[in-house]
């Protein structure tokens, strides 16, 4: 069957557009309930308050039409949990239209019953119109004004030409009108007016609402598409760079591995240089690198890993630098609860050898490396001590900023183009966890502060 | 020695590779584009075949290790690769790409030859 859409067209989001129209219909329930609560009250205390009286068949029109509204509205609250988001299917805008047809229906019982034209319940109408507005395409609430105004019409006509049994509420009117015929006509032509404009003002300023939103939502679309766009651009423009340098440094390893002959020791030195400052360009090129896929890459992997293996590998890469250096290296484990952690193996072993090559770079020959690992609420605690160069108080604050290097490191010799640090913080991050520094550390001693890297991460 | 056939769209690393392997007594032809590389490795049937992951397009290696194996070419492959490691796009050795090992640019001779030793070795035992 090829039915005409209900949901509009500028609602690409449709995951917000069924959202809202959800809120609302929720909204709907929670007012019916009220409603049914007013009714209850009209039902018992407006023969006290105000000296009116019903007929026992408007008493019990009016309880019956109240039970219903209650009834179909326990049914009403049952069926949203069967709501399918989608165009096919029973979805939120169906479920709005069968609210609306069966509101409609009890509030002209509730009108017939209470006098008609003489009943100032049939001002609800221009409320439920406005109601209506705000959930339903344009055609439908057109639609169901149009049908309103005819359906209260008839009732009103039929009442006045005796077609069917006036209701009237005795004690409310001195003299029923229901039977002046220019007092009908003109009250229902003014009743159709207020319905159509109430309504077409209200489906506007909806749909304008409605729009904003959408908006909102496209430009945040955008914005992010854009930094996508602009990340992949960084990765070309990077790898462009990198190739060249690779070309260079391939040479290099030829001339320096003697492959085109001897080498004297003068230009060997100044050689082993050269490869050494083109590898901190591919460092750099790699970090650069990691840290537009750590940007690009929203879904990290999560896998269930143990941290302590994660050292364990990261160590084991590299450990010719540990052995040349003739570090001391120590991992104290004061874990009880060794359960795993959550996450992207390759950013994780990025991360840690990231934070031991650094301690690596920055400590002297024979120097002190230390891990422990901790119990913490909800996670698990590293720290990574060393008694190295350490940082100066006033650096602390922005060693995790890109391209930042120590005050007291950037003269000295230490190679470092300043973004390992940032990767590394990216990296826990989205892993959600923390990482802070410390200098001096536990293991300072008179010319050595050293420094801790302190890292959480939370564990399953 | 072996023949091996060098497929890369720059020349330096042609050049650098080729010295290494020939240094080493191999035999080394090469191809600068992916349609030379196919015509000189079914011309001279080679013991190995050595393939730039990336030449004028991104994945040319890729497509033309695929286009060697679906034509029933068994040589073995060894692939160079400039970023795969360094972003985490771990190809490893799998049925999805049908080569045989990877290097990552820039090449370190020692590396390279040890590569190709192994394949080498590995390929005379079949």
């Amino acid at each position: 069957m090829n039915m005409v859409s209900l949901i509009p067209p500028w609602a690409q989001h449709y995951e917000e557009f069924w959202d809202s129209i959800k809120a609302r219909n929720s909204w709907f329930i929670k007012l019916r309930y009220s409603a049914v609560l007013m009714l209850v009250v009209f039902l018992t205390s407006t023969r006290l308050l105000f000296r009116i009286s019903f007929t026992p068949t408007q008493f019990y029109a009016i309880s019956s039409i109240t039970l219903s509204i209650f009834l179909y509205n326990i049914i009403l609250t049952r069926l949203q949990k069967y709501l399918k988001n989608s165009e096919e299917g029973f979805n939120p805008v169906h479920f709005s239209i069968v609210q609306m047809i069966l509101d409609l229906y009890a509030l002209c019982l509730l009108v017939y019953y209470t006098g008609g034209i003489e009943s100032p319940l049939f001002l609800l109408f221009i409320f439920h119109m406005v109601i209506g507005s705000m959930i339903l395409p344009r055609f439908v609430i057109y639609s169901s004004a149009c049908l309103v105004i005819i359906v209260f019409s008839a009732i009103v006509f039929a009442e006045h030409f005796g077609l069917i049994v006036h209701h009237g509420i005795a004690g409310f009117l001195k003299f029923p009108f229901y039977n002046n015929l220019s007092f009908i006509c003109v009250s229902l032509a003014v009743f159709a007016f207020v319905i159509i404009i109430t309504v077409m003002l209200a489906n506007e300023m909806a749909n304008r609402l409605y729009k904003m939103e959408e908006n909102l939502l496209d430009s945040l679309d955008k914005l992010n598409a854009a930094e996508i766009e602009k990340e992949n651009y960084i990765t070309g423009v990077v790898h462009e760079i990198k190739t060249p340098i690779s070309a260079v440094q391939s040479y290099l390893d030829l001339i320096l591995g003697k492959y085109l002959g001897p080498l004297s020791s003068e230009i060997e030195t100044r050689l082993k240089r050269t490869r050494a400052r083109s590898d901190e360009a591919i460092q750099m090129i790699n970090n650069i690198l990691k840290i537009s896929r750590l940007k690009l890459l929203d879904d990290l992997g999560k896998e269930e890993l143990d941290v302590k293996r994660l050292i364990g590998s990261a160590h084991e890469k590299l450990k010719m630098q540990i052995e040349a250096k003739e570090i001391n290296f120590t991992l104290i484990d004061n874990r009880k609860n060794k359960r795993k952690i959550l996450g992207d193996k390759f950013l994780l072993e990025i991360g840690f050898s990231n934070i031991i090559s650094n301690t690596i770079k920055y400590v002297d020959k024979y120097g002190k490396v230390v891990i422990t690992m901790n119990d913490i609420a909800d996670g698990i605690e590293l720290m990574f001590c060393d008694n190295g160069v350490g940082i100066p108080a006033g650096d602390i604050d922005s060693i995790f900023q890109e391209f930042f290097r120590g005050s007291n490191i950037r003269h000295k010799g230490y190679e470092g183009v300043g973004l390992g640090l940032t990767v590394v913080k990216q990296i826990f991050t989205k892993h959600g966890g923390t990482i802070r520094v410390e200098s001096p550390s536990s293991l300072q001693d008179e010319t050595h502060p050293g420094t801790c890297f302190i890292i959480t991460l939370p564990i399953i | 020695m072996a023949k091996i056939a060098i497929i890369d769209d720059d020349p330096d690393i042609l050049d650098a590779s080729s010295l290494v392997l020939t240094s080493k007594g191999h035999e080394v032809i090469t191809a600068n584009n992916p349609d030379d590389g196919y015509k000189i490795v079914v011309d001279n049937s080679p013991d190995l075949i050595i393939l730039d992951v990336m030449m004028n397009e991104p994945d040319d290696g890729f497509f033309l290790a695929q286009k060697f194996r679906k034509n029933n070419i068994t040589t073995p492959i060894i692939m160079y690769t400039s970023i795969s490691k360094t972003i985490g796009m771990d190809y490893g050795v799998n049925e999805m790409v049908p080569v045989d090992e990877y290097v990552e640019k820039p090449i370190s001779p020692a590396q390279l030859i040890q590569k190709v030793e192994k394949l080498l070795h590995k390929h005379i035992e079949r």
